[in-house]
This record gives C-alpha cells, structure tokens and sequence, in this order.
C-alpha cells in the first residue's frame, strides 16, 4: 500500500518534471503579459506570429533532416546550411526582380532548383563522402554564405515589387497572407512527416538504420528525399523573409541559425516522447519570437537577450535530459 | 546499393584499379596540398619566400591552438561550440588584470588562462551534471558568454591598451633564439597535446571514452572524470589563443574568437586524410591547420577580391571535407 503512494508520487514528480519546460514557458508569458497589457493585444500576437513565419518553416525543414537521420546531434542527421540556402534564394530573388528584371514564375523556379541544388549537395556529402552532417552542412552554409555575399556584394538590395508588398500587408478575412501560407505549408509537411506512409518510413529510417533496411526501406532513397525536403522547406522561407526584410541583405543567416536550432529542440522538448515534430517545431518557433518580443517590450536591455535565452534553452534541455535519464 | 555490391563481389580488373584508387587517395590530401602550393607559387614568386612563410606560420598560431583543443575534444567523441568565447574570455580577462586591476604580466596571463577555465567548468557542469549533449550545452554557453561580452563592454566596444607591458606584447610579436615567440608557444603546446593523446595513459583513455563511453566505462575507465579534464584542458589551451590574440592586437575585441570555431572544426577534420589509421590526431591536426593556411595565405597573395576569396574558401573547405572523408571510406572498405 505504501510503496504504491510512493509509487504515485513519483509518478507525479516524473509528470511535474515532464512539464517542466511547458510551465516555465506559461509561466514567463503569463509574467509577460502581467508586466505589459501591450503583449497579449491582438495586433501584438499577430506581429509575433508573423515574424516567426520564416523561422518556423525553416524548423519544419530541419525537423524532416533529423527524423530521417536520428536525433544524435554530432552523429545523427541535423542541417545547418537552410538559413544559408533561405538567404541564398532571397539573394536570387531580389537581384533577379531589381537588377536582372525577370519575371516572378521564372525567379521562383530558379530559387526551387537552386535550393534543390543546395539540398543535393549536402546529400551528397553526406552519403557518398560520409562526413558526418553536422560538419557537412556547417561547412557548406559557410560556402552558401560566401557565393550569396559574392553575389550581392555584400550590398543590401530593397525590394518594392507589388506582389511581395501585396504578401506582406495584404490580408484575406483579416488574417494576412503570410499567416495562411504559413497554415498551408505546416499542413503539408504535418501530413507529410506524421499522416503519411512515406513519413513512417522516414522515422522508422531515423529511428535505426539497420533495422530499417532489414524491413527493406530504402536507406539512401529515403535519406536523400529527407536531404531535398528539407531544401525544399528553405526554399518555401524565401519568400516570408523576403517580405520581412523587404529585400536582401548581408549577415541574415547566422542570427536565424542560432534560433532555428532553439526553436526545434525546444519543440522536441515539448513532445511528450522526446522527439521533434512538426507541430513542435511551430510551437518552439512561436515562443522563441514571444520571447523577444516579449523582453523587448519589457524595455530589457538587448545584450541581455542572449543571456537570457541561452539560459532558458538549457534549463529546458537539462529538464529533458534529466527526464531521459529517469526512465532509462 | 550498387556500389557496395560491386565491392563485396570485385571482378579482378575492377579491384585493381580500385586499388589503385586506393593507393592514390591515401597520398590524396598531400598530393592536394602540393597541388595548391606549385599553383600559387607559380601565380606569386613572394609565396615561397621565407619571409611569407614565418608570416603564414605566425599568423595560423592561434588557429593551431584552438585547432588542438578541438582535437583533444572531438577524440573525446564530444563538439565544443564555444571555443569561441573561450578565446575571447581569456583575453579580456588578461585585459581586466593588466588595465584595470593594474596586476603584472605574469599574473595577466594566470587571470586569462583562469577566465578559460571559466567556459570549461560551465561547459562541464552543462555536458556531466545536467546531463545536455555537448553540442547544445557548448551551443548555450556561446549564447550566455558572448551575451556576458556585450554587457561587459556596452554592447561590443574594444578594450585598448596600447601602453601595455612590453613583455607582454612580446608574446605575440617577440622571438626566442630567433624563431617568433607564438610559433615558439604553439610548438610547446603541440609537443605537450601530442605526448598527452599519444603518450599516456590519459590519452587511451580518451580515445576510448571517445569510441565507445559505455564500453569505456564497463571497462572501468571513470568516463565523466576523463572528460572532465579535457574539457577544462581545451578550454585553458583555448585561452593560450586568447593571450596571443590579446597581446598581438594590444586590446581585446568582444566576440573575436568566433571566426575560428568554423576553421578549428575543418581542420581538425581534414587532419583525419593525414592520418594513417583515418582517425583524429595532433600530427593531423596540424597538417589541417597549415592547408587551410596556405590556402588562405596563396589565395590573399593572388590579391583576389576578398568577397571572392571568402567564397572560394568556403568551396575549397567543402571539397576538401570531401575528400578527407571520401578517401577515408575507401580505405575502409580495403583493409
């Protein structure tokens, strides 16, 4: 009788410490919204939704890499070159419509083959050279980066084509496109990676290499489509960072490659098996922007941001790693 | 699928020539690096002057240090991210003591060796009590220490010391019997790092700890001790790269030491073609070091447009990743 109310209460400790990362995250924006009655007004919550659009599709890529290529960082599969590939296509995209006088259809093409090519070369990197992704994409994002810089001159180049101003401000039954689109590609990939056979094999490939080929999936096959998904998803992000930044310019990726990682693994810790997904990486996308924008409605001093950040992440990986550890 | 069939089954003519492929590989990177060295001594007569050379060599010193950190870590089967700050905190440290504490060099170089320290004990407590994986719990000490930077110095200004100790300013610009002082601290260093992986107890016990921690630790091996001590070793050797940064410059730049994470990484695994077995060593290291450094010192004397150059170095980087890796597997699949 009594070990069985011990057994209870360890049980709720274990849900207690489960939640951990959620209730500090209501936590601090219910604080939030204490401190400043600005942050939780609907023009607030629809600024930060819309400037998280990016980040999120950009996570949804990532997330795709590491179901297919397992959730170990060094050695399981993890892409840091999609901010560099994002940035790259915006580079396209705004020299195309402002120096080169191209028309959209064409320029979208050239970004999608573009990031396709990106995406094929970290495959290939990765599964006929065999470097591990994490150095890989590393070393290719600093590639990216240089032949966008090169490219553009490290100049910033504004934009004001009326179909990405019209993306930008426009709004249909008051949500703004940017929104809906954002609706669209998370149902896509959502059904993609978690209602979809090819998402089963995707995770089963992740989940063990050897077991997967052994039940007759196509290993290399469904790594490679993980590597061009992904692509693909950075490709999606070009346009919602155009339309945020209102055209291109120079040192965008690095910033968005700190937060990208956050925004997944955050999202991984908020599942209940400790995986990433789809819907987390949204959810990680969403708070990381309320976040700042939080702090900087707060008035809180800028260079105390990272700090604050970095705190937060690790006490939420440490809370999810201890968790590990107690059921194992 | 193909390719690996076609090697489990070789028809003889095939298997000569992969052999021969082989064969090439193995000298791959050498013959690579040799390449890069007749074509840019062949686009600039200064590259292969002696004058160039204790330059190329002065100036990749503190790359080497940092570079032999991240070895000793990454055999360690672990990433460190924040090699970075580790760097910068050493200098600003040494900074603080010598400007604003108004203490002796001497002590100067203990404070920044101490500030080093620093990110090794944070990153320690992270990777071994909380149990984060190394690349996100170096990933957070990066974000709170370069935030630390910012606060510290109001937001990224320099601290200058131009009238600093001279023997202090003689670590990065002095010589010793002739040979540049830097070069000099660095060869120490790497005798040291190389006797410690190669030539001790302490250094088995890493690799295996690196190959394998559970079997490590059934084996008896105290895995989170061993780890411990390299984690606070690379980032006190960290900081030696802080000190020469700090004293080359005369002040200290908050968030400097980031540009060498990328390079640090990359040479430690292009240094895995120069190894014989295909694993991380400091002799491979350092042949990771002096091909990013020719490469960047031939690209500069070819006087190349700098945006052109920092593309061409980030190809050059990706190939050469490439090959390290590619031939590694070859000859993996032949012994």
């Amino acid at each position: 009788m009594s070990s069985e109310i011990q057994n209870l209460g360890a049980r709720r400790l274990r849900v207690l410490f489960e939640k951990i990362p959620l209730i500090l995250f209501v936590g601090l924006l219910v604080w939030l919204s204490i401190q400043s009655p600005y942050f939780l007004s609907w023009e607030n919550i629809s600024r930060m939704l819309l400037q998280s659009v990016p980040l999120a599709i950009l996570s949804f890529g990532l997330v795709c890499v590491i179901a297919a290529g397992g959730d170990d960082v060094v050695s399981g599969g993890i892409d840091l070159s999609l901010p560099a590939i994002a940035v790259f296509g915006v580079a396209i995209l705004s020299l195309g419509l402002m120096e080169w006088q191209l028309s959209w259809p064409l320029l979208l093409l050239a970004v999608v083959i573009a990031s396709l090519l990106c995406g094929g070369i970290n495959a290939l990197l990765v599964l006929i050279a065999g470097l591990p992704p994490l150095l890989a994409t590393l070393s290719t994002s600093v590639a990216f980066t240089g032949i966008t810089e090169l490219l553009t001159g490290q100049r910033r180049i504004s934009v004001n084509s009326p179909l990405m101003v019209d993306f930008r401000d426009g709004s249909l039954l008051g949500i703004p496109y940017a929104l809906l689109y954002l609706a669209l590609v998370f149902i896509a990939f959502q059904v993609l990676l978690h209602h979809s056979r090819f998402g089963q094999h995707l995770q089963a490939v992740g989940g063990g290499k050897d077991m997967a080929q052994m039940s007759g999936l196509n290993v290399p096959r469904l790594t490679l489509a993980s590597w061009l998904i992904a692509a693909i998803a950075a490709a999606l992000a070009v346009m919602p960072l155009l339309a945020q930044g209102s055209g291109s310019s120079s040192g965008t990726a690095t910033p968005l490659l700190m937060e990208m990682v956050l925004a997944t693994f955050l999202g991984g810790a908020f599942s209940r098996r400790r995986v990433v997904t789809i819907w987390g990486a949204l959810l990680g996308a969403v708070l990381v922007n309320a976040l700042s924008n939080g702090l900087a409605l707060l008035g809180v001093n800028i260079f105390w941001m990272g700090a604050i950040k970095g705190v937060l992440i690790l006490v939420v990986l440490a809370a999810s790693a201890l968790q590990h550890k107690g059921k194992s | 699928m193909k390719v690996t069939s076609a090697l489990a089954n070789p028809s003889p003519g095939e298997k000569t020539a992969r052999q021969s492929i082989a064969w090439l590989s193995r000298l791959g990177f050498a013959l690579v690096t040799l390449f890069f060295i007749i074509m840019f001594s062949w686009s600039s007569p200064v590259f292969l002057t002696l004058d160039n050379w204790s330059n190329l060599l002065q100036g990749s010193a503190i790359l080497l240090i940092v570079a032999l950190a991240m070895t000793l870590i990454v055999s360690a089967g672990a990433i460190d991210l924040s090699v970075g700050v580790a760097i910068d905190f050493g200098a600003m440290m040494a900074l603080i003591a010598l400007k604003t504490w108004q203490l002796p060099w001497q002590v100067a170089v203990l404070c920044a060796l101490l500030g080093g320290l620093t990110i090794g004990l944070v990153n320690a407590f992270l990777i071994l009590v909380c149990r984060i994986r190394p690349f996100l719990a170096t990933l957070g000490t990066w974000f709170i220490a370069s935030s630390a930077e910012r606060i510290y110095t109001d937001g990224g200004g320099a601290i200058a010391m131009r009238r600093m100790a001279p023997e202090y300013h003689d670590l990065a610009v002095g010589h010793i019997w002739g040979v540049p002082t830097p070069v000099m601290i660095v060869f120490v260093v790497w005798l040291a790092a190389w006797l410690l992986t190669e030539r001790t107890l302490f250094g088995k016990r890493v690799r295996a700890v690196g190959q394998n921690s559970e079997a490590a630790r059934i084996a008896g091996i105290a895995d989170k001790r061993t780890v411990f001590w390299v984690l606070i070793a690379a980032s006190t050797m960290c900081a030696i790269g802080g000190i020469i940064l700090s004293a080359n410059l005369r002040q200290f730049t908050p968030l400097a030491g980031q540009s060498y994470l990328m390079d640090s990484i990359a040479a430690v695994f292009i240094g895995t073609a120069f190894n014989r077995q295909g694993r991380v060593s400091m002799s491979g290291t350092l042949g990771g070091v002096l091909f990013l450094a020719i490469v960047n010192n031939g690209l500069n004397l070819m006087g190349l447009n700098y945006l052109v150059k920092d593309a061409l170095v980030g190809i050059i980087l990706v190939v050469a990743l490439a090959v390290s890796f590619w031939q590694a597997r070859l000859r993996q699949q032949h012994v």
